[in-house]
């Protein structure tokens, strides 16, 4: 999941409004418990994932593992749900059979834990999709402004950014610290191999990382750094977003209203 | 205008001044360049000019420091850094945003400028430092020379009149560093001062309007002094199959491109080769391919007579040696790094011979990581040659080094050879490949030249 360097509706948006739209979301996540609510939600979230046209590999990706989640949720769900009532729909292991269904109370797979299941996956998905959604269409830096410029400390914002910057490096580093392990005849194969080497680089890695701050922090220095900064990038909450946020919230409104009178 | 007048520094925790008795007068628009070995005090007299002595390294102090008519111990760092840049030798560290144009603005924001004004700095460092075109491109996809550029393009959108550079193109290839010529030619065009601390001067000479020498924290009266010629070598032999042959070899990262083209070369047991190039020309990549890290896509490979050999087989018999020494140094001791390889190969080493050879014994039982770049470059050297293999390859190998550890490392290769070995590595520096005795020059991926010296 990356940032797409595109020019959609999504991405004129406001950082500040995706992140109160996410909030909206969860709220509504917690809040609905009928399955038609559930999808409206779900189904609004995919619209906006549509929007940002995403790869055909990142639609792939999403799908199976939205797949996988759903069928394991669904089965495990499915047996073990407790609450009455609850409806046997089939039977593998009578609880009347001998002391196996006695241990086991019987293993039995339950209608109303399959639904469970399915809408709990929903609700995963709609919050998923929602994040895929937010990080697809704003740029790291702007989603750290939109945070900072909502009460976030400017210094913790720029500690997030510095370590979102050097995750490449630090991958990069420990591969090649893997390979020198490699040539000088360790053997990394197996569990254990994998346990020796992960204990030989950490340090390394550490050790590197610490001198490498140190070089940081003097470069940060010299170009001025004390925490306290002005932005190039003004953020502003245009008509654009107010419209988006009105849709958004008259959305919550109705699918809480349905709730309430459905129940 | 900066003066300095019999200025002393002693770092906390130090016996002796790390710089004595130093005066110093550069006038506005003047480029100078300070040359002089490790340790005698060239980074200590930029870290003066720039505030980080006394602000972050306190120490004691004594005699003035005089920039521009104020005085930088008075005024705090984020003042300073308004009219002095500076410009370090690692370009990874920095860079703080992860688009081109973002980290332009970095150093503007700190300023606190309006958000409008940073804009029109920024759009003119990107114009004037030639990355108006790239401005969009992640940071952590650019080439040494460029992420060096975007350091200075960043320290120009602050509008220093002063530029401090130390050692900005140890980590770039010959086409960064002539390159970077022009970027110090443009920054003296535009009437800024310019002071430069730099390893490999020769080709910054004409631009120079003043050369400072030192040696132990003081300024030279006299010329560097006459650098140590290495020892002469004995003739390889030419009778014995040969230790590495490339056929037809070639080698790329993905489908599209490949980064090794039609590569033939054979190498004899006892030589020692040089392979120049500048970044991309594919140099790394064959060294790569011949240690059996990356298998060739096409054509025939054959080291120490295994055909096509997997890396497992290799090791012990080829050693590699990475550019950066920090990430090949894992153990608790320096004594422990090096039995690291044998141990692990089951082998017996004599530690004490190979500590001698290193010049490591008071640091034997020291943590690797905390001798100095020099020593920790050698130490990987050394435990690599611990495992006794035939040949050794090495990237980079003198990258950042001052003269003394680059002597000693050469003389070191020169007794390997002596005794038998191979040595294969990669350099963009000059003055390395002349040790060679062979020269091999590659041009996007293929051999253009092979010559034998000597």
């Amino acid at each position: 999941m990356k940032y797409l360097d595109k020019e959609t509706f999504l991405h004129r948006l406001d950082p500040r409004t995706k992140i109160l739209a996410g909030l909206m979301v969860a709220i509504l996540i917690v809040v609905l418990r009928n399955p038609p609510g559930l999808f409206m939600l779900f189904g609004a979230v995919l619209v906006l994932f549509g929007i940002l046209r995403p790869a055909g590999s990142t639609i792939k990706a999403m799908t199976i593992i939205m797949l996988t989640t759903l069928i394991f949720t669904m089965t495990s769900q499915g047996f073990f749900y407790a609450r009455e009532p609850r409806t046997v729909i089939f039977t593998i292991l009578s609880p009347a059979t001998g002391s196996l269904g006695n241990i086991t109370g019987g293993i039995e797979l339950y209608r109303e834990g399959i639904i469970y299941g399915a809408l709990q996956s929903l609700r995963l998905f709609s919050a998923m999709l929602l994040s895929a959604v937010i990080v697809m269409s704003t740029y790291p830096s702007d989603l750290l402004l939109g945070m900072e410029s909502m009460g976030m400390p400017q210094r913790i914002g720029f500690i997030i950014t510095i370590s979102i910057r050097f995750i490449p490096s630090l991958a990069e580093e420990s591969k090649r610290i893997l390979l020198a392990q490699r040539m000088r005849g360790l053997n990394v194969k197996g569990v254990r191999g994998w346990f020796r080497a992960f204990y030989r680089l950490l340090p390394t890695l550490i050790i590197d990382s610490l001198r490498n701050a140190r070089r940081i922090a003097l470069a940060a220095e010299v170009r001025a750094f004390t925490g306290k900064r002005t932005r190039l990038k003004e953020l502003n909450f245009s008509m654009r977003d107010w419209t988006f946020l009105g849709i958004f919230f008259a959305g919550m409104f109705m699918l809480i209203l349905y709730q309430v009178v459905w129940s | 205008m900066i003066a300095l007048d019999s200025f002393t520094y002693t770092y906390p925790g130090a016996n002796c001044p790390a710089l004595q008795d130093v005066s110093l007068k550069v006038k506005p628009g003047e480029v100078v360049l300070i040359r002089g070995a490790s340790g005698s005090g060239k980074t200590t007299l930029l870290y003066c000019l720039n505030g980080l002595i006394p602000h972050v390294f306190a120490g004691t102090f004594c005699g003035s420091v005089q920039l521009n008519g104020f005085v930088p111990s008075d005024v705090p760092l984020h003042d300073i850094a308004r009219k002095v840049g500076t410009v370090f030798q690692n370009p990874e560290s920095q860079i703080f945003m992860m688009r081109v144009e973002d980290d332009v603005a970095f150093g503007c924001e700190n300023l606190c400028l309006p958000g409008e004004e940073i804009g029109r700095r920024r759009d003119e460092s990107l114009r004037f430092m030639g990355l108006w075109d790239i401005r969009r491109k992640e940071t952590f996809k650019l080439s040494g020379g460029y992420k060096q550029r975007l350091a200075v393009s960043s320290i120009f959108a602050m509008q220093p009149d002063i530029f401090l550079f130390d050692e900005p193109t140890t980590d770039l290839d010959s086409e960064g560093r002539e390159d970077f010529i022009g970027i110090i030619r443009k920054l003296k065009e535009k009437g800024k001062t310019v002071i430069l601390v730099e390893h490999q001067y020769e080709d910054y000479l004409p631009l120079m309007d003043k050369i400072i020498d030192m040696e132990g924290g003081r300024i030279a009266k006299h010329d560097a002094s006459a650098k140590k010629s290495p020892p002469a070598r004995r003739a390889l032999g030419l009778s014995e199959p040969p230790a590495i042959a490339l056929k037809n070899i070639r080698f790329g990262y993905d489908r599209q491109a490949d980064v090794l083209n039609d590569i033939n070369v054979m190498i004899r047991r006892g030589e020692f080769v040089a392979f120049c190039g500048n970044n991309g020309s594919g140099k790394t990549t064959l060294l790569k391919v011949m240690s059996g890290i990356f298998r060739p896509r096409r054509g025939d490979i054959t080291i120490l007579n295994i055909d096509k050999p997997a890396l497992e087989s290799l090791v012990g018999r080829v050693g590699f040696l990475f550019q950066n020494p920090d990430e090949q140094l894992f153990a608790a001791t320096v004594e422990k790094e090096i039995v690291f390889g044998p141990a692990c190969l089951h082998r017996k080493t004599n530690v004490d011979k190979y500590l001698e050879i290193a010049g490591l014994q008071a640091k034997r039982f020291n943590h690797p990581q905390t001798i100095s770049r020099g020593q920790r470059q050698i130490l990987a050297v050394i435990s690599i040659m611990a495992m006794e293999p035939e040949i050794i390859i090495l990237d980079e190998p003198t990258t950042g080094l001052d003269d003394t550890a680059w002597h000693k490392l050469i003389a070191l290769l020169y007794d390997y050879v002596d005794c038998g070995g191979t040595v294969v590595f990669s350099t963009h520096n000059e003055k390395a490949a002349a040790f060679a005795g062979r020269k091999i020059t590659m041009y996007r991926g293929r051999i253009v030249s092979d010559e034998i010296s000597r």
